[in-house]
């Protein structure tokens, strides 16, 4: 049971890996990578219990506050390039 | 089957390495390199290491994200095209990796109990362990009492490299950063991730706590916390701008507590010597030599963690203070 689930989700993992070489587009890339993180928090889970150590689920918490902040980060970046942009078209111009 | 799905995920690293060296787009470089850390992560959990699990996600795939931003933002995202003639860096590469496979058919097999590794000093760890200390999770025992040295040289290590990167960063001559209003307020004006946020920061940092003081019991310590309690400040900083979280902890702050780790964590290795044992011998801090072990634990955790922070964070404030390099 648990290993066909940890399986599917190796696979879920492969392809939001190929989604994120392949990209096209930057916003295909930070999906891909929330994805992973998700996927990853799942199998963290579903192996502790595998392995037989259900304590070991802090790290998949943590792996789930971490994701968030890397978005965010991903989120701020952009914001940031673009008013970055805009203000070197405004002393340009 | 745990040797099936290592193989799955060791070979997802492979593929995910190559395309982080074959990408010119360097934000997807970034994005890939996170998704390394977490199949990286993934792989060592597998192996039952969760001490270094926790670390790999904390720093690999949280902070070092940011930092990589922070360093993105300052330049261009696409990489130049190096210039050629690498034919003889990929020669060299081949035979390095010819030699290193070489290498490993001299290695006992994966999980072999017969092993060097398993016959040296661990098992005299396992054993001692209960005795000496009494705390569950001997991989704590092993970095906080056992491998005091090396852990003392690894914060040392970490207070280095944050003295060198404010070095670089931290330059005057460089041209300082013109703060229009748009630049500092971080994601103030977006409700959504401001709320989210918000109530997440608190947590995020209690959990911190956990993991600091629960490292003698399950995964965790002062790296993995240290880790974790400055994403909750770039949190913080990514949704109030980096001012608000400057003011909250100031700079001054963050140096003291760069420095101050590292002098908590020798000040209780001089504090056994003064008190009649060897350095960073913790049995002697109380009347009864496994009280004393804890207490020594629980101090020398307590000061990596602040010193992992202090660099962390300033590592951040040195980034997000400038704006071209």
């Amino acid at each position: 049971m648990y290993y066909a689930v940890t399986f599917a989700l190796i696979i879920t993992m492969g392809l939001a890996l190929a989604r994120a070489i392949i990209g096209p587009s930057v916003y295909d890339r930070v999906l891909a990578m929330n994805m992973f993180g998700t996927k990853t928090v799942l199998l963290l889970a579903v192996v502790a219990f595998m392995l037989g150590r259900p304590d070991f689920l802090d790290l998949a918490l943590t792996y789930a506050l971490i994701n968030f902040i890397g978005v965010l980060a991903v989120l701020e970046f952009f914001r940031d390039r673009a008013s970055r942009r805009k203000d070197e078209n405004e002393t340009e111009s | 089957m745990t040797v099936v799905f290592s193989f799955f995920l060791l070979t997802m690293l492979i593929v995910t390495a190559i395309a982080i060296v074959r990408i010119r787009d360097l934000f997807a470089a970034v994005m890939l390199s996170g998704i390394f850390s977490l199949l990286l992560a993934a792989n060592f959990f597998l192996l039952d290491a969760a001490d270094v699990a926790l670390t790999e996600a904390a720093v690999g795939a949280g902070i070092s994200t940011v930092l990589f931003l922070s360093a993105l933002a300052m330049t261009t995202d696409k990489e130049k095209a190096a210039p050629s003639n690498r034919i003889i860096a990929l020669i060299v590469v081949t035979a390095m990796t010819l030699a290193l496979i070489y290498s490993t058919f001299d290695n006992p097999a994966f999980g072999d109990p017969d092993a060097p590794i398993h016959q040296h000093v661990a098992p005299w760890y396992l054993e001692t362990t209960r005795e000496a200390i009494d705390i569950p999770n001997v991989v704590t025992a092993v970095l906080g009492s056992f491998r005091g040295y090396d852990t003392l040289g690894e914060v040392f290590v970490v207070f280095t490299a944050g003295i060198g990167v404010l070095f670089i960063l931290g330059a005057p001559s460089g041209k300082p950063r013109q703060t229009t209003d748009l630049h500092s307020e971080g994601l103030r004006h977006y409700l959504v991730p401001r709320v989210v946020g918000r109530m997440l920061t608190p947590f995020i940092l209690l959990f911190a706590l956990y993991v600091q003081f629960h490292g003698d019991y399950g995964p965790g310590g002062g790296f993995q916390a240290g880790a974790i309690f400055a994403a909750a400040i770039i949190l913080y900083a990514l949704l109030e701008g980096e001012k608000s979280a400057l003011e909250a902890i100031p700079r001054s702050w963050l140096i003291a507590m760069t420095a101050g780790g590292a002098l908590l964590y020798s000040a209780v290795g001089v504090a056994g010597m003064l008190l009649g044992g060897n350095f960073l011998d913790y049995s002697v801090l109380a009347d009864n030599p496994v009280a004393g072990q804890h207490i020594g634990i629980l101090l020398i955790e307590a000061g990596v963690g602040i010193t992992v922070t202090g660099v962390l964070l300033s590592i951040f404030h040195a980034f997000a203070a400038r704006d071209k390099f």
